[in-house]
């Protein structure tokens, strides 16, 4: 909970209207990004990502699994959130379910595409090992460990770095097998294969304070504002999924703005976010 | 299958009475009033206080002494298999008690009637001892949050295999179905706070066993409070703080040992 007095606010709110933050930020401007991958090391592969005072790790499992017969020729994956009390006495016991439905829902979103699979943004199809009858199942499991706003894009950007830290065995399916058998597949312990991110789009929500929208909200902002759009876009440009949350309703030609200016922002976040994970590979090979 | 090779070497190279490597880390959750990492070989957990603060149940508070809570949660991917359960299930509402009776036992709460403290322990990487884990990040969160405490809790487990008292146990020597004896003391007070054991073990050996936990208790308690240079990493420069601890020199005979890697049962005192 953000207890604040009329005259913080007001300060928040001021601030926001003249382009100068109560930490020193501009409107578009994000807090500084750290980013470590490879911190689970039982998982395939995992991530960090600190954003101010909000801090979220992201791991990503992968089981062998048979595909779902609507889509024989795709894998699965999941996408699952825990907020962890240690972030915030009120996520105690089954306090943070309803923000973790959120958060997982909002994911799904923004990062798996349709129902059909198709317009996601890890490539699903990758996945299949034989079709119709193996498949790998990621796992995705988030976890808040500090909560200082922003969770769904700090969230989003350790999932981009977990993914592509991660390394799915490669698999050796013997060849004879009858047609309606399981087939038997050897699970490689040395060969990993990487996972193409370059198509996981990056989160980048936009929070309404009074007239003005903002990236990067902390938790004292959050709790001003009228409104928030998530949009995820990938490198492409390309807008991935939307969600708007908040009950104050926004004009269309609003959103539309808000739209292009997320564009522009997350070509930055991208930017940063990439060479951040290439060090913190970096950081990981020579550890 | 064998635990303990001919050579003297446990499954992950180390010797019977070696513990694993300590890493421990304090401040690192800025919304808490007081958090921890406490990390020992491939299992961490992080704890978060929060409190001295006012009572959020009402019907709860007390007026004599403060309410302590603790819950202990595990993330989803700690373990080697991933599993999904729902909060709350058996186990983790066990060792939520364990901890919070522990911590408990060495916080002053008569110091701050009408008010509550939680401490929750996040569990990210379990490789056995997640209870002994729990209890040291604790401590090491209640000292950041600046609660005046009795003494510095640590605990340490430690079970029979293959004939051997063994330190420490790991995932694999915990999941064997020997005994683990997981013991906390209060090492200035020079008191047990915490035993548990489950399967049987003759009294004698039980000695030996629960000798060997105390004496890797001190060792922590040693390293979190001694701080060989470099060991313990201050996020927002508080400093730990210690209560007027010095450590005498038959422990820290001991300790050194330890922290060479050997535990003696018989240590020679250095007098």
């Amino acid at each position: 909970m953000v207890g604040l007095s009329e005259g913080e606010q007001e300060f928040i709110k001021g601030g926001i209207a003249q382009d100068l933050r109560s930490d020193g930020r501009k409107r578009y401007t994000y807090r500084p990004i750290y980013v470590e991958t490879g911190v689970i090391p039982q998982a395939n592969g995992s991530a960090r990502v600190r954003m101010g005072s909000t801090d979220v790790i992201a791991s990503v499992k992968a089981e062998l699994g048979r595909p779902s017969a609507m889509q024989p020729d795709k894998g699965k994956v999941a996408i699952f959130v825990d907020c962890s009390p240690t972030a915030e006495p009120t996520f105690e016991g089954r306090g943070g379910e309803e923000l973790s439905a959120e958060l997982s829902s909002a994911l799904q979103h923004c990062l798996l595409g349709g129902k059909s699979g198709a317009g996601a943004g890890i490539d699903l199809s990758s996945l299949v090992v034989v079709e119709g009858k193996v498949c790998w199942d990621l796992y995705i499991d988030g976890l808040v460990i500090s909560s200082d706003g922003n969770l769904l894009d700090a969230l989003g950007a350790a999932i981009k770095a977990a993914l592509s830290n991660t390394g799915i065995p490669s698999v050796h399916v013997a060849a004879e097998a009858a047609s309606d058998e399981q087939p038997e597949v050897d699970i490689s312990d040395e060969e990993f294969l990487q996972f193409d991110t370059s198509g996981v789009p990056v989160i980048t929500t936009l929070t309404k304070v009074g007239k003005h929208y903002i990236v990067d909200a902390t938790l004292e902002e959050e709790s001003q504002m009228s409104s928030a759009v998530s949009i995820s876009i990938n490198r492409q440009g390309h807008i991935c999924g939307m969600i708007k949350r908040g009950g104050v309703g926004l004009d269309p030609s609003v959103i539309l703005d808000m739209i292009s200016v997320a564009n522009f922002v997350s070509r930055q976040l991208m930017d940063k976010l990439d060479s951040e994970i290439a060090a913190a590979d970096a950081d990981e090979d020579e550890s | 299958m064998e635990f303990v090779s001919p050579e003297g070497l446990r499954l992950d190279g180390r010797r019977p009475t070696e513990m694993r490597q300590l890493r421990a880390e304090i401040g690192n959750v800025a919304k808490a009033d007081g958090s921890a990492v406490f990390e020992m070989g491939n299992t961490k957990v992080i704890a978060a206080v929060y409190g001295p603060r006012e009572v959020q149940n009402k019907s709860q508070q007390m007026s004599d002494q403060a309410l302590v809570r603790c819950e202990y949660s595990m993330a989803n991917f700690s373990t080697g298999d991933r599993m999904r359960k729902p909060k709350g299930d058996r186990r983790s509402t066990e060792i939520s008690l364990v901890i919070r009776q522990t911590m408990e036992a060495c916080i002053l709460t008569h110091l701050m009637p009408r008010s509550q403290i939680d401490i929750f322990v996040q569990v990210l990487q379990a490789d056995g001892g997640t209870r002994s884990a729990c209890i040291n990040a604790a401590t090491l969160a209640l000292q950041d949050a600046g609660i005046p405490m009795r003494d510095i809790v640590t605990s340490c487990s430690a079970g029979y295999l293959n004939s051997t008292p063994l330190l420490d146990l790991n995932y694999v020597e915990d999941s064997a179905g020997g005994p683990d004896v997981t013991v906390g003391i209060l090492p200035t007070l020079d008191k047990v706070t915490l035993l548990q054991m489950d399967a049987k073990l003759p009294t004698n050996t039980f000695e030996d066993v629960m000798q060997l936990a105390i004496e890797g208790c001190i060792a922590r308690e040693y390293q979190a409070v001694g701080m060989p240079p470099g060991f313990m990493i201050d996020s927002h420069g508080k400093g730990i703080r210690s209560y007027n601890y010095v450590p005498d020199r038959y422990k820290v005979a001991k300790m050194q040992g330890l922290l060479n890697g050997n535990v003696y049962s018989n240590p020679t005192l250095v007098s």
